[in-house]
């Protein structure tokens, strides 16, 4: 479910700009309304429907409708490709600050939700015996995915952003022992994973968000080593 | 069915099932504090159910459910109601230490940014003891034996200080010493810590010998039975 919701929240993003770019609305605004609006649906779909029909018609439904609109709006293929892959190197201080206080926002939640979070990814029916209110944690953290694949979306790009969603917890969770050392791993592997990346990008001249990704991926195998190091050692008398 | 004083459960009259055919046809049970109660039978009979319908987790169609007296549907006082699943649906992939599954218990209680107090640490410290994890608290949950498995589960809805726990097939997948822990576990939670204790299972020899009650779910229909009598569940 959760791959489904980031894989959907993508794509809504996609829409949501070409419904900005077509209304004049901040795109970051009808992406962030847009991917809300998806992961809702989702839910709703996927608790009346099993299966992969509702994350097909949804990732399907976006991807159409994304173009439909960007290209009813006057935005060329530029526009979209620029959507799709970022540009990290030609944000404007605007943006910059847009980033800066979603991110922020997004470690507020973290932090003020962080128990009720921990209790639900362990086991989510014994999280709502406990009084923990489930539904609407879900839906925090389809908020909080929404604003960070908004975030993301003009820094790496969409289609890149999940990646980063999803390789620096892989990385993190094969060296840590605990919820909390993964969510710090994490953090560091995804800023080590832009800081490398970019780097590599300028002074290389390489695309941004895929230089960004393939060095998230390439620290993920670096953990799976360390992880693979530790476990033959930890077997030896 | 025997009446029981300060019931810390009580069902009248109730059905209850998924879709039109009922599981649990006008069911009355009520349960005493300080008392383990076991129900058995086969998969299937609607045991789930009756502890779904006790959490407030599936509405009856008829009747009315209470916990300590209020009406299931009102109930707000979580902390007093523990729940041990028969499994964590958490991912084996999942990095998380037994230190912080025991203190996820408390996330009913800790809403936003507030801190542990002294009082949830002493209690955390209690239940890892009581539940023999004090040696392997820091380290990842999913790597443990499934007995400890199940003991960290245990603690983790300990650390409320319920009065009222429910254990869904806690000896599935268990090896037999583990067993032995968790029965010298659930004597001293029964007998030294007053907590009545509701324990669900199909196999009726896991509660033989703690338990003050054993009611049988067979057919929709529970029934008060003495566990020689039972047999071929």
């Amino acid at each position: 479910m959760q791959r489904a919701l980031v894989a959907v929240t993508v794509i809504a993003a996609v829409a949501g700009v070409g419904l900005a770019l077509l209304t004049g609305v901040e795109p970051v605004l009808g992406a962030l309304a847009l991917t809300v609006v998806a992961a809702l649906a989702l839910a709703r779909m996927s608790g009346r429907q099993g299966g992969d029909l509702p994350l097909a018609l949804l990732f399907y439904g976006g991807i159409a409708a994304g173009f439909l609109l960007t290209a009813r709006a006057g935005g060329g293929q530029t526009a979209v490709l620029g959507l799709l892959f970022g540009s990290p190197f030609n944000l404007s201080w605007r943006q910059v600050g847009v980033v800066v206080v979603l991110a922020g926002l997004v470690v507020l939640v973290v932090a003020a939700v962080y128990r009720q979070l921990v209790a639900m990814a362990f086991d989510e029916p014994s999280a709502r015996v406990a009084g923990i209110p489930t539904s609407g944690l879900s839906l925090a953290l389809t908020v909080l995915v929404a604003l960070v694949v908004v975030a993301g979306m003009s820094t790496v790009g969409l289609l890149l952003i999940s990646a980063l969603l999803v390789v620096p917890v892989a990385a993190a969770a094969q060296l840590a022992g605990s919820y909390r050392a993964t969510l710090a791993i994490a953090s560091a592997t995804g800023a080590v994973s832009a800081l490398v990346g970019l780097s590599a990008s300028y002074y290389a001249d390489l695309a941004p968000g895929a230089a960004v990704v393939v060095t998230a991926i390439g620290l993920y195998a670096l953990a799976g080593l360390a992880a693979g190091v530790r476990g033959r050692l930890a077997v030896r008398p | 069915m025997r009446p029981v004083s300060s019931p810390v459960l009580e069902l009248d009259g109730v059905t209850a099932g998924y879709g039109r055919a009922p599981v649990l046809v006008d069911l009355s049970l009520r349960l005493a504090a300080g008392e383990l109660t076991a129900v058995v039978g086969p998969n299937g009979a609607g045991k789930t159910t009756l502890v779904r319908l006790a959490l407030g987790l599936l509405r009856p169609q008829r009747g009315t459910v209470r916990l300590f007296g209020t009406d299931v549907t009102r109930f707000r006082d979580w902390s007093r109601v523990g729940y041990v699943p028969q499994r964590a649906e958490t991912s084996s992939t999942l990095p998380m230490s037994v230190d912080e599954v025991v203190r996820s218990g408390l996330a009913g209680q800790l809403r936003g940014l507030r801190r542990l107090t002294s009082h949830h640490r002493e209690r955390v410290e209690h239940v890892l003891d009581v539940m023999d994890l004090q040696a392997v608290r820091r380290q990842r949950v999913t790597t443990l034996s499934g007995g400890q498995q199940q003991r960290a589960l245990i603690a983790r809805a300990l650390v409320t200080s319920p009065g009222l726990l429910f254990l869904d097939e806690p000896t599935t997948g268990i090896d037999a010493s583990a067993k032995v822990a968790l029965r010298e576990a659930l004597e001293h939670l029964v007998g030294v810590e007053g907590i009545s204790v509701v324990y669900i299972s199909h196999d009726p020899e896991g509660a033989a010998g703690l338990a003050a009650r054993t009611l049988e779910v067979r057919d929709g229909v529970v029934r008060e039975v003495r566990p020689s009598a039972l047999s071929g569940l």
